[in-house]
This record gives structure tokens, C-alpha cells and sequence, in this order.
């Protein structure tokens, strides 16, 4: 036989070979199988699904320290992260199909009330929590805490505050400090005239939702009383809020700010264009990113001060465990570890998330108190205090679905746009979003 | 004598026989669909309505059944009614758009010219394009600051920065920008739809106009427009279909804003069913595409039937 004839592959001797290798293949599991389930059931698995964050540098050190703990537990863990604008229609998805990923992490409004009844209660954890690390602080307490059976069905994780961000050499210009709602509109009258406009969206996104929650709060008005029961939205406190924003609108900003996403006044202020905006501090970082100079020329102070309080919106991020999650001893057991090695994750994300326990992170916190990227490096000082003047969305009541309603329909940036654009006068778009608002709130009495 | 083996016959299956029966045959080949239909399109609609008819919510998921009460307050909402206004502006008015666009390329397309197969491929490009890329592209050509078409005419001296248009943040403008990029989305179909009619005209029917002295208005309007209408009609239903009940291009470019001038149903829907959590309202909001969708439907496959030649 030449050897031409042994390379040959006649059809007998491919049907032959064939045969064998599916033999092969097809006995392999069943031989395997005692060993593979065996390792199989030893290997638990834990999977989450959260946000991207607005730091990426956060999600790459999360899934590491997932993976790694995942390691040193024996269980295989499996980190999602989705737009944040698909959270809510992935916890929707999930609850409905009763099954997804066992530890799934909110973002903003919504959640932990609205989904309580989907939801393992927490409460032994986060009082565990409270004992290490200290109490929750009140914009924590906001979103994860049920008032009516004081329980937790979320763990929270951090906030986000918003901050007010401003051009110092602008504002050294005209000789002024934006740290009042007031010196807002006067000097921001004075720089749009110089071509710098103050930049806050009018737009339906998460920003406008919270800046103009905060300036309402400011103001004395708010949407709903201290226990949740009553819309109070049509009051002479929002009417005079109301109509500063028109009267801010109109001498201080363009009518850009109408069409603008979260990222609009990132963009703004990179372009160099804005001289104040308002927005957590991931604008400074990009802003360091794309431009240092003008970075080291961005202050962040405290929110302007109202003519009642100095307060701002804030978002919190939390933590559910399913009721139908495969693996929730493993996802309490992560929770608890993630909380010990806390401040490596608030390190993580260059100090954008803020801690929802007291003593979590002890001041002075690292990078805020001395970030060696800013100039001057005590710049982010002053977020170590954010918790005084950061509030959820329900302030001064709960969040529950009708307020989280109200927020996804956008009607407290409506409010403020249809005046600011001359739709309607103050007193009929504090009218409208009243009704609008108590029409939702009769809604969710009647279902809740 | 040669002797000739007869054939043996085979015993028929009992299987074969059964299916050599048309009626048989006929439901065997169209289960596969009704079945698809009824499970994908049939049950979840079913479900709706039931939604609808409840007090079902994601906070409390009960059955409770509440009647009408969920329609009667949405259509006390004074907010509602501009949405189902918007969504009746955007639907028409990206048709109207779409099919004047496609009518145009089509008569391009027939005419010959270098690369004109080329071309031919490339125009179905916005329509394979996925709708969240492409209107990120879009977002970018409307932004405040950044776009393109504002440069432009800011470039050629048209307009200054401060009276450049600001297409996401005038309630007219925002809704004009979402037509043309759903208008932009459907016009390859309606070449492709009109392309076809046109070309099965019959070559004699227009010579014969033409020898009876029919310029090209004429000829388009009064002989090949009639002849392809019932094709373009089914080609407007499947149009207004998608586009009456579509949320992703609102939600990707103007989350209803500003002030709620392009909020349509599928976008309030998908926020108060799925978002806030209200599925019995959301349910109830989706349904009210319904009766709509239904009478365009009928009305233009009654046209559609007494225009068939």
C-alpha cells in the first residue's frame, strides 16, 4: 500500500471513522457526568446585573472584585452591566418571568418599593450594616426603607449628589460666587451676555428631574407632604420657584437647555462654553480628561442656596435580592462582604459614589479631601457633607410609586419648561403639574 | 417467453394516505402559522386587555377587576390626548414623508445611470440599519451644540449661532425631527414597494398612453398611480402598523420632550406600564392603538379590494 492509498479516504473508512469519533463524543458526557456534577454542585454560581457606571473605571474594579471573591468563595459569579436607561425595563422583565439574575442593583427612582413584594427583605443586613458602620443617612433611608412595616427591601449601596460646578475665572470676572439661587441668575445674566450662558437642562432625562426637585425644595415647595398622603405641589412657595426659573431661563440660559439629555451639560461645560452647571462630579472628570487647564478652572461647590434651605435632588443606588434568585445566601453573603471593602469601591469611582452608612467612609474621606488630580487638591472637599443638603425624590415624604410615577412623566420638568418657554404663565403650570401630579397620586391610593 | 416480474406493490402508510387528503394537508401546513399567531400575537393581546381591565400593578400584582375605570381616567388626562394627537402627527406625517421620498427615488432608480446597481444597494441601507444606531447618528446631526446641520448653515452664513435652530428643543421642531428620521427609516421600503409596481406596469399600457399624447404627469398619475395603489396601500398599512405602535425612536432621542410635544402612546405606554410600574394603565394606553389601527386596517383593505384589477 503506497502511501497515496493510506491518505485516501474511501467511504468505508470514512463511515468507519466518522462512527467512531460520534461514539466518542456521544459517551463522553455520560462517562464524565459523575465527576462534572459532582464539581458542578461543589461551584455555586451568583450573577448581578447593575448600570454601567458614569466611571468605567468603577465596573472594571467591580467585576474584578466580584470575580475575586467569587474565587475565595467557591462560586462563579457573573456580572451585567446595562444602559441605565434599561434598568427598569430589565427589573420588569425579570419580575414578570419570575427568574434573571439573583442580585439586581437600581439606579435613581423606582425599585425597592415598587417591586417590595418580589423582593427578600433585607432588614437584618442593613441593621448589621448600621452596627459596623453606623446609620443610614436620611437620602439612604429614602428609597430601600418601607415606613409602614419598617423593613428594608433593599440594601443601599450609595448616592449621587449634584453639586453646582462653575468657571471660576468667569465668575471672578464679574466679581461674583454662584452659591445662591439668586447669584445664579444675576451673574448668569451678566456671562450669557459675555457669551457664557449657565447651563441646566429643561429637557426630560434624570438631571433636569433632580436639579429642579432640588430648586423646588429650596424655594419651600415641594410635591408631596412629610407623610406621603397629599399632593402640595400648588402652593405660593412653587408659584415663586416657578418663576424664578422662567426669570433664569430667560437672562441666564439658552433655549438649548429645552432639548438636553444628562450628557448635554457634560458636554457644555467641556465645550467652554457654560459657566455653571449643576450635575454629579463624573462632568469634572471628564472635564479633566478632555481638558486640564479648564478642569483646574472648574470649582465644585455646594447647591445654590434657596431663600429657605440649601438642598438638592439625589440619586440613590441600591441593591435587591429576588425572591426567585437561585443563590440569595450567596448574594447576602456578597452584600456583606462588598460593604467591608466599601471604601475601595467609593476609591473606585474617584469619589462619585457616595456612602449611605455614617462611618463607611471616615473623613476625611480619601480623594475628596486631597485628590491629587485637582488644582487645587481640597477642591472635592466640600462632597464629603453631601448627605446634609442631598435628598431622593420623595422629599420630605417617601418614595413610593406615585412619586416615582411623577418622575418618570417628567411633570416637575414640564412645570418648570412650560413657563420657562411662555406655554403657560407660573400659576397654570403649577395648576397643571398639581394635577397632573394628584391624578397619580389618587391612582396609586386607590392601587397601593 | 420472457417472462416479466410484476411489480410488488407496497403497502401505502396510513400516514401517507391521511396526508394525500387536501383538507388534511392544508391544515397541517397552515397550523405552524395560526399557531405562531395565536401564541405570539393572540395571547399577549388577550393579556392585555385583561391588564387593562384590572388593577394590576407591579407594586401590588392583582387580578382585580376594575371594568373601563382604567380608560376613563386616561382620557381624563387633558396630557393624553396630545399624546394620542402626537402619535397620529408622527404616524401620518412620517408616511406622508416616507412614500413622497420613496416615490422619488423610485422614478431616479429607473432611469439609467452609472452604478445605478450600486446605488440601488446602498438606498436599502436605512432600513437594515438597527433604529438605536441610527438614531444616535440623528441625535448627533439635531444636538444643541454639535450639530452638523447647524454648522453647516452657521459655515455658509445662512443663519448665526443664536438663530441656529434648535431642532430637539422647539415642540414643532422636535416633532418634524423624529418624522424625518422615521421618514428616512421607511422610504427604502416604499422605493422598494414602488420599484416593483412601476416595473410589472405593462410596457404596452404606458406606450399605448403615450402614443395617445399622455405627457409624464399624465402618464404617472392617471395611468401608473392607479394601476400600483392597491401594492403601495398594503406597503402604507404595514408603515403605519409599525409606525403608530414604535417607541424606540422617542425614547432614543427626546424621552417625549420638550414639554411633552413628541410623547407618543407607545412611549407613555412603555413609561407608565414598565417604568412607573402601572401595567393595567399601560396596558390600558397600548390598547388604545387598537380600534385605531383596526379601522385603517379594514378601510384600506376594502380600498385595496374595490381597487383590484
Amino acid at each position: 500500500m503506497n502511501r497515496n492509498n493510506r491518505m485516501r479516504i474511501g467511504r468505508r473508512r470514512f463511515l468507519k471513522q466518522a462512527g467512531l469519533t460520534l461514539i466518542a463524543a456521544g459517551s463522553a458526557p455520560m462517562l464524565s457526568t459523575p465527576f462534572v456534577s459532582r464539581a458542578m454542585a461543589d461551584t455555586k454560581t451568583l450573577s448581578i446585573v447593575q448600570w454601567s457606571h458614569f466611571v468605567p473605571e468603577y465596573d472594571k474594579w467591580f467585576d474584578q472584585f466580584a470575580k475575586d471573591w467569587g474565587t475565595k468563595n467557591n462560586v462563579e459569579v457573573a456580572v451585567d452591566h446595562i444602559p441605565v436607561a434599561n434598568v427598569a425595563a430589565r427589573a420588569a422583565a425579570e419580575a414578570s418571568a419570575q427568574s434573571g439574575h439573583d442580585l439586581f442593583g437600581w439606579n435613581g427612582a423606582g425599585g425597592a418599593h415598587l417591586y417590595r413584594r418580589f423582593l427578600v427583605d433585607v432588614t437584618s443586613l442593613v441593621e448589621a450594616t448600621e452596627k459596623k458602620y453606623g446609620k443610614v443617612s436620611t437620602i439612604g433611608r429614602q428609597i430601600g426603607y418601607n415606613q409602614d412595616d419598617k423593613t428594608w427591601s433593599a440594601f443601599p449601596d450609595f448616592y449621587i449628589s449634584f453639586p453646582a460646578m462653575y468657571r471660576k475665572s468667569m465668575w471672578d470676572e464679574i466679581g461674583m460666587k454662584p452659591d445662591t439661587w439668586d447669584n445664579v441668575r444675576l451673574g448668569g445674566a451678566k456671562l450669557k451676555a459675555k457669551g457664557h450662558p449657565v447651563g441646566i437642562s429643561l429637557g426630560h432625562s434624570n438631571d433636569p428631574n433632580t436639579t429642579w426637585r432640588g430648586l423646588l425644595w429650596s424655594f419651600g415647595g415641594a410635591l408631596q407632604d412629610a407623610e406621603g398622603k397629599n399632593v402640595v405641589l400648588n402652593s405660593k412657595e412653587t408659584v415663586e420657584a416657578v418663576k424664578y426659573v422662567t426669570a433664569l431661563y430667560k437672562e441666564a440660559m439658552t433655549s438649548e437647555v429645552l432639548s438636553w439629555d444628562d450628557s448635554s451639560n457634560n458636554r457644555y461645560l467641556v465645550s467652554g462654553i457654560g459657566s455653571l452647571i449643576v450635575n454629579p462630579i463624573s462632568a469634572y472628570r471628564t472635564f479633566q480628561k478632555a481638558n486640564t487647564k479648564g478642569a483646574d478652572d472648574t470649582f465644585v461647590i455646594a447647591p445654590p442656596k434657596g431663600p429657605v434651605r440649601q438642598i438638592m435632588g439625589g440619586a440613590s443606588e441600591f441593591y435587591g435580592i429576588w425572591k426567585f434568585a437561585k443563590n440569595k445566601e450567596g448574594a447576602i453573603e456578597f452584600l456583606k462582604y462588598y460593604a467591608d471593602h466599601w471604601p475601595e469601591a467609593f476609591k473606585a469611582s474617584e469619589g462619585y459614589n457616595n456612602p449611605c452608612f455614617a462611618n463607611l467612609v471616615p473623613k476625611p474621606m480619601p480623594i475628596l479631601s486631597n485628590d491629587p488630580t485637582s488644582t487645587p487638591s481640597d477642591k472635592l472637599t466640600v462632597l464629603q457633607d453631601s448627605e446634609q443638603w442631598s435628598a431622593s425624590p420623595g422629599y420630605p415624604g417617601p418614595s413610593w410609586p406615585a412619586v416615582d410615577e411623577v418622575y418618570n412623566d417628567f411633570v416637575i420638568c414640564d412645570m418648570m419648561a412650560k413657563a420657562a418657554s411662555r406655554q403657560m404663565s407660573a400659576e397654570d403650570s403649577v395648576k397643571w403639574a398639581h394635577q397632573q401630579s394628584d391624578a397619580i397620586f389618587k391612582k396609586w391610593h386607590e392601587k397601593a | 417467453m420472457a417472462v416479466i416480474a410484476e411489480p410488488v406493490a407496497k403497502p401505502i402508510s396510513r400516514f401517507r394516505f391521511v396526508l394525500d387528503r387536501r383538507d388534511v394537508l392544508e391544515t397541517v401546513m397552515v397550523a405552524p402559522a395560526i399557531l405562531y399567531v395565536l401564541l405570539l400575537v393572540g395571547l399577549p393581546l388577550l393579556l392585555a386587555v385583561f391588564y387593562s381591565l384590572s388593577a394590576y400593578t407591579i407594586y401590588n400584582p392583582t387580578w382585580k377587576f376594575v371594568g373601563l375605570a382604567n380608560f376613563e381616567q386616561i382620557l381624563q388626562n387633558p396630557t393624553f390626548l396630545d399624546t394620542l394627537r402626537n402619535t397620529f402627527v408622527f404616524t401620518f406625517g412620517s408616511q406622508l414623508l416616507g412614500l413622497v421620498l420613496g416615490k422619488f427615488g423610485a422614478f431616479l432608480l429607473l432611469q439609467p445611470f452609472p452604478g445605478r446597481k450600486i446605488v440601488r444597494a446602498l438606498i436599502i441601507l436605512p432600513f437594515a440599519v438597527p433604529v438605536a444606531l441610527a438614531t444616535i447618528a440623528w441625535q448627533w446631526m439635531f444636538d444643541s451644540l454639535y450639530s452638523v446641520i447647524n454648522w453647516t448653515m452657521i459655515a455658509a452664513g445662512l443663519v448665526t449661532r443664536e438663530e441656529a435652530p434648535n431642532w430637539l428643543g422647539n415642540p414643532y421642531l422636535a416633532m418634524l425631527c423624529i418624522i424625518i428620521i422615521n421618514a428616512w427609516r421607511f422610504f427604502p421600503f416604499a422605493i422598494v414597494i414602488f420599484l416593483a409596481g412601476i416595473t410589472a406596469v405593462p410596457q404596452d399600457v404606458i406606450d399605448a398612453a403615450t402614443v395617445d399624447g399622455a405627457g409624464f404627469w399624465r402618464r404617472n398619475y392617471q395611468i401608473i398611480l392607479p394601476m400600483i395603489l392597491p401594492m403601495v396601500a398594503i406597503g402604507l398599512i404595514f408603515g403605519i402598523v409599525f409606525t403608530f405602535t414604535d417607541l424606540s425612536i422617542v425614547f432614543l432621542l427626546t424621552m417625549g420632550g420638550p414639554g411633552g410635544a413628541t410623547s407618543v402612546l407607545g412611549f407613555e405606554g412603555f413609561q407608565t406600564g414598565i417604568v412607573s410600574g402601572d401595567v393595567a394603565h399601560g396596558a390600558a394606553i397600548s390598547l388604545f392603538m387598537l380600534p385605531v389601527l383596526l379601522v385603517v386596517v379594514i378601510f384600506t383593505l376594502r380600498f385595496i379590494r374595490r381597487r383590484e384589477i
